[in-house]
């Protein structure tokens, strides 16, 4: 009963998050509904039982990607966005009934029944278990995911630093 | 005899033709045809004697293949007979007599050399056409012979009368030549060749490819043939052109009316007689002759030129030469044209002489007493007109008493038909010659005689004129074919009361009156006249011509009418192609229009390609969406 | 609840996602949405984890792991380069970022 009420009260904020964040012209709102988004998904999470998840989810998005974003838009653009011009690029109709049509595809699959096992209470979820899983079948991916990582630290860096800073190290070295 | 020196006889005059047509100088023009003819006449005398071995029915060939056509052959050949070697002789002897006068004749004439070639042209062709053994040479030497007398007749072209007359001439004539072309096609069509004699199978013989056996096509080839000769002898109804014929110079109608041109017609029926024989169509010969011979004469009676009396008085002559052939086949009427040639080439040479002592007068109104001052002239001439009328013993009295004895025999109309006519030739010469030689000159200047080089020949033909006939008449008949007919005492009667009954008539008509003042009696209106005869050619054939000739106007109006609707079609069509078609259609619409969709198409695939990110994104999703019904189908 | 609702409520996050990258103009707005998309499709993979077979073999979870680490890669990479663009073109402006154009 309580699961029900939970799953229905995120669900509601999760989608009404995401709404906001993709609709609105003040760009500070719609980073702030995006965390909201985050942080209800992550109550999703839990009521999934994927606890780790649930954490990493919080820390990694809200924290980190959320605060990206807010550097991202006051390095850009005019934050409030209220220069009277149009949100949405030309023909935003036509973006409205891709989304629609891939939504109605993606119902085409969801709302079929699948045979399920019965009991779900087995699942006992730990993070050591996890840990194991991370250090022997799939430490390969774990370390090219640090490489990645490393990457595009190294990559997002050197973008945004700037050409002229480029440029004046070349010249230097000539 | 060969082939070389028969052939000579011809070439020899065609050489001496292209010599003098390059030539400036009269005289020696006149050497060079004269010797030219000299030489011929040598070669035709020869020819002559070793014919005269013959038999009447032997002949000599010589032959040289010329075109083929297919299976068939026309020779090129020369035929050596009786016949052939005396016309040859004679034609050659007066030939050669008429160009010896002339040299004195024309002397004084611009364009003498000229003259000479003229005369040499039409002497090659007379020769070729008597010695052809083959009808298409024998027609090709025709022509030639036709258009030579159309140069001679109207030399002096200067004057309008010479050059209408000589084209009268050839058109006349050229009637004639169309029925006998077509003679020698259909003869060439029903026997397959054109050689006269071919050793059995040619056109003359009874052989197998021969025509001779049947009667038909004999009678039709025979009366085309005929034809041309009505042409060139000037027979009823194609006359008219001979007397219009006298504008040309004297020389030129002894030559063309007297010896030869006019006697080769005669000629042609005579060589062409076993296909008159095999048709039966002799007395189609003898009755057009018979007719011309009273209407010609008739009409001598009213004329005042002398060269025109002359002239009729040929064409009479003529029909008498066709009615012996008629009647009595070919020794008679060659008979007549061997004597005619002589006597009338006197006559006209004599006229000639006199005409040029009275200064180019030929009205015989205005002349007379001529007798008194031309004596050589005016004695030859008197032998010439007694030769003519048939005085007894003189050579015209022979032969015409064989055309009257053979006419008796086969056809009493025709005999007096003939008899009438012969009258009238004494009456006509008897009026003739009392107003030329008797009384005194009613013209201007004095006349005076003619030179010797003129003179000479007419002596030499005067004593032909008289003598032949004795010498030749018992020797015609061996040499040629023919039978000479039984001699029934009232012909001879008659002839002879012709001869001198005619004389005695003139004399009483006309002796004692004032000639030339009084009116003559007998050149009544119609004779003067003519009979109309070419008015009423003019009227008929002449306006039917011009009708033919304004329907072809029209028709030729039509058809360019044609051509031009014809072109405005062609040009509307065209445009129509050109601007509809090519314009329109293919450069407007299908290639312009390819163009400007080729461009519309390129300029909406380049649409995607914009840079619009989100439209990107869009079809992105869309293609996704597509992927997955297509898997969400196939599973 | 059952794996339904958690689908379709997937399925509604991306396409919510889905219609802010395809509609908005400014490419940070961009960027959210992807956030989002990739945040419904890690739902999804927990959802069919938690209602599927063979939970021992913790699935879902790693998985997610790894899009969530990916993702956060991607979005730093992502916005070092809006920020690069800003600074050349003066404007985050899909609609006049068209240099790709064909001219």
């Amino acid at each position: 009963m309580t699961q029900e009420i939970t799953f229905w009260v995120l669900a509601i904020i999760a989608v009404c998050g995401a709404l906001v964040a993709v609709v609105r012209r003040n760009l500070i709102h719609g980073v702030f509904a995006l965390m909201i988004f985050f942080a209800a998904l992550a109550g999703l999470f839990l009521l999934l039982l994927a606890e780790f998840i649930a954490a990493v989810q919080i820390l990694v998005y809200i924290g980190a990607v959320g605060i990206l974003l807010l550097f991202a838009i006051m390095l850009t653009e005019r934050v409030t966005g209220d220069d009277g011009r149009s949100i949405t690029a030309r023909g935003w109709f036509w973006g409205l009934a891709a989304a629609v049509a891939v939504f109605v595809f993606l119902l085409l699959p969801a709302i079929q029944e699948a045979d399920l096992p019965e009991s779900t209470q087995s699942i006992q979820p730990s993070v050591k278990a996890l840990g194991h899983k991370l250090m022997d079948p799939y430490v390969v991916t774990l370390e090219v995911l640090a490489l990645l990582l490393t990457a595009a630290l190294i990559g997002a860096v050197a973008v945004a630093q700037g050409a002229e800073v480029n440029k004046k190290e070349d010249s230097d070295d000539a | 005899m060969s082939t070389t020196s028969l052939a000579l006889i011809a070439l020899l005059p065609l050489l001496a033709a292209a010599i003098t047509s390059c030539m400036k100088c009269g005289r020696r023009a006149a050497g060079v045809a004269i010797v030219a003819m000299l030489g011929s006449c040598g070669l035709a005398l020869w020819a002559f004697g070793q014919a005269w071995g013959m038999g009447p029915n032997k002949h000599i060939t010589f032959d040289i293949p010329w075109l083929t056509v297919g299976s068939t052959t026309i020779n090129f050949g020369f035929v050596l007979d009786p016949l052939t070697g005396v016309m040859a002789a004679m034609v050659t002897f007066v030939g050669l007599l008429i160009f010896i006068y002339s040299f004195g004749y024309m002397k004084d004439d611009k364009r003498m050399a000229r003259f000479f070639c003229y005369l040499s042209l039409f002497a090659a062709g007379m020769l070729g056409l008597i010695l052809a053994n083959n009808l298409l040479l024998l027609f090709m030497c025709w022509e030639i012979v036709g258009v030579a007398s159309y140069l001679l007749i109207s030399f002096w072209n200067h004057k309008p009368e010479a050059a209408a007359a000589g084209k009268k001439a050839f058109i006349v004539t050229r009637i004639g030549d169309m029925g006998f072309l077509i003679g020698i096609l259909y003869a060439f069509k029903s026997a397959g060749t054109l050689t006269l004699y071919d050793g059995g199978a040619g056109l003359l013989e009874p052989g197998m490819g021969g025509i001779l056996f049947e009667p038909e096509i004999a009678a039709i080839v025979s009366l085309l043939l005929f034809l041309g000769a009505v042409g060139k002898s000037g027979q009823l109804p194609l006359h008219v052109w001979l007397p219009d014929a006298m504008e040309g110079p004297t020389p030129v109608s002894a030559l063309i009316h007297a010896a030869t041109m006019v006697a080769a017609g005669v000629f042609l029926v005579a060589r062409t007689m076993p296909i008159f024989e095999a048709g039966g169509t002799e007395m189609v010969v003898a009755w057009t002759g018979a007719a011309t011979a009273l209407v010609a004469a008739f009409i001598a009676l009213g004329q005042y030129d002398i060269k025109r009396i002359l002239a009729y008085s040929t064409v009479s002559q003529l029909g008498l030469m066709m009615v012996g052939l008629g009647v009595g086949g070919v020794a008679i009427g060659m008979f007549h044209l061997l004597t005619h040639a002589f006597f009338k080439a006197l006559l006209f040479l004599g006229a000639g002489s006199i005409i040029h002592g009275c200064h180019e007068e030929q009205d015989i109104r205005k002349m007379g007493g001529i007798w008194k001052s031309m004596r050589v002239t005016s004695i030859a001439y008197l032998c010439g007109t007694a030769a003519l009328v048939a005085f007894p013993f003189t050579s015209g009295f022979f032969s015409k008493d064989e055309i009257l004895a053979g006419a008796w025999a086969s056809s009493t109309p025709i005999f007096w038909i003939a008899a009438a006519a012969s009258l009238l030739t004494a009456v006509y010469m008897t009026r003739q010659c009392l107003y030329v030689f008797s009384g005194s000159y009613r013209g201007e200047h004095a006349p005076h005689e003619s030179p010797q080089v003129m003179t000479l020949p007419l002596v030499i033909l005067a004593v032909f004129a008289l003598g032949l006939g004795a010498l030749a008449h018992y020797t015609v008949f061996e040499k040629l074919p023919g039978e000479p007919a039984k001699h029934e005492t009232i012909v001879i009667v008659i002839s002879v009361v012709n001869a001198l009954g005619g004389i005695a008539l003139g004399w009483m008509i006309y002796r004692g009156r004032k000639l030339g003042v009084d009116a003559d009696p007998l050149a009544i209106k119609p004779l003067r006249e003519k009979l109309w005869f070419d008015e009423y050619y003019a009227d008929t054939v002449g306006k039917l011509w011009s009708l033919a000739a304004i329907i072809s106007e029209q028709l030729n109006e039509l058809l360019i009418f044609l051509r031009d609707m014809f072109v405005m079609l062609a040009r509307g069509l065209s445009s129509a192609f050109a601007i509809g078609g090519d314009r329109k259609l293919i450069d407007v619409m299908a290639f312009d229009g390819l163009c400007d969709w080729l461009r519309s198409l390129g300029y909406a695939v380049t649409r995607p390609q914009n840079g619009f990110l989100p439209g990107y994104l869009r079809l992105i999703a869309i293609g996704v969406v597509v992927l997955g019904l297509v898997v969400f189908w196939i599973s | 609840m059952t794996l339904e609702h958690y689908l379709i409520l997937g399925a509604m996050l991306f396409c919510v996602g889905l219609l802010g990258a395809l509609t908005r103009r400014n490419a940070v707005v961009v960027l959210f949405s992807i956030e989002i998309m990739l945040n419904a499709a890690n739902l999804n993979f927990i959802a069919f984890w938690r209602f599927g077979e063979n939970p021992e073999a913790l699935q879902g979870p790693l998985f997610t792991l790894f899009t969530i680490a990916v993702a956060a890669a991607e979005v730093a990479v992502g916005l070092a380069l809006v920020i690069a663009v800003y600074r050349h073109f003066k404007t985050v402006d899909l609609e006049q970022l068209d240099t790709l154009k064909e001219e």
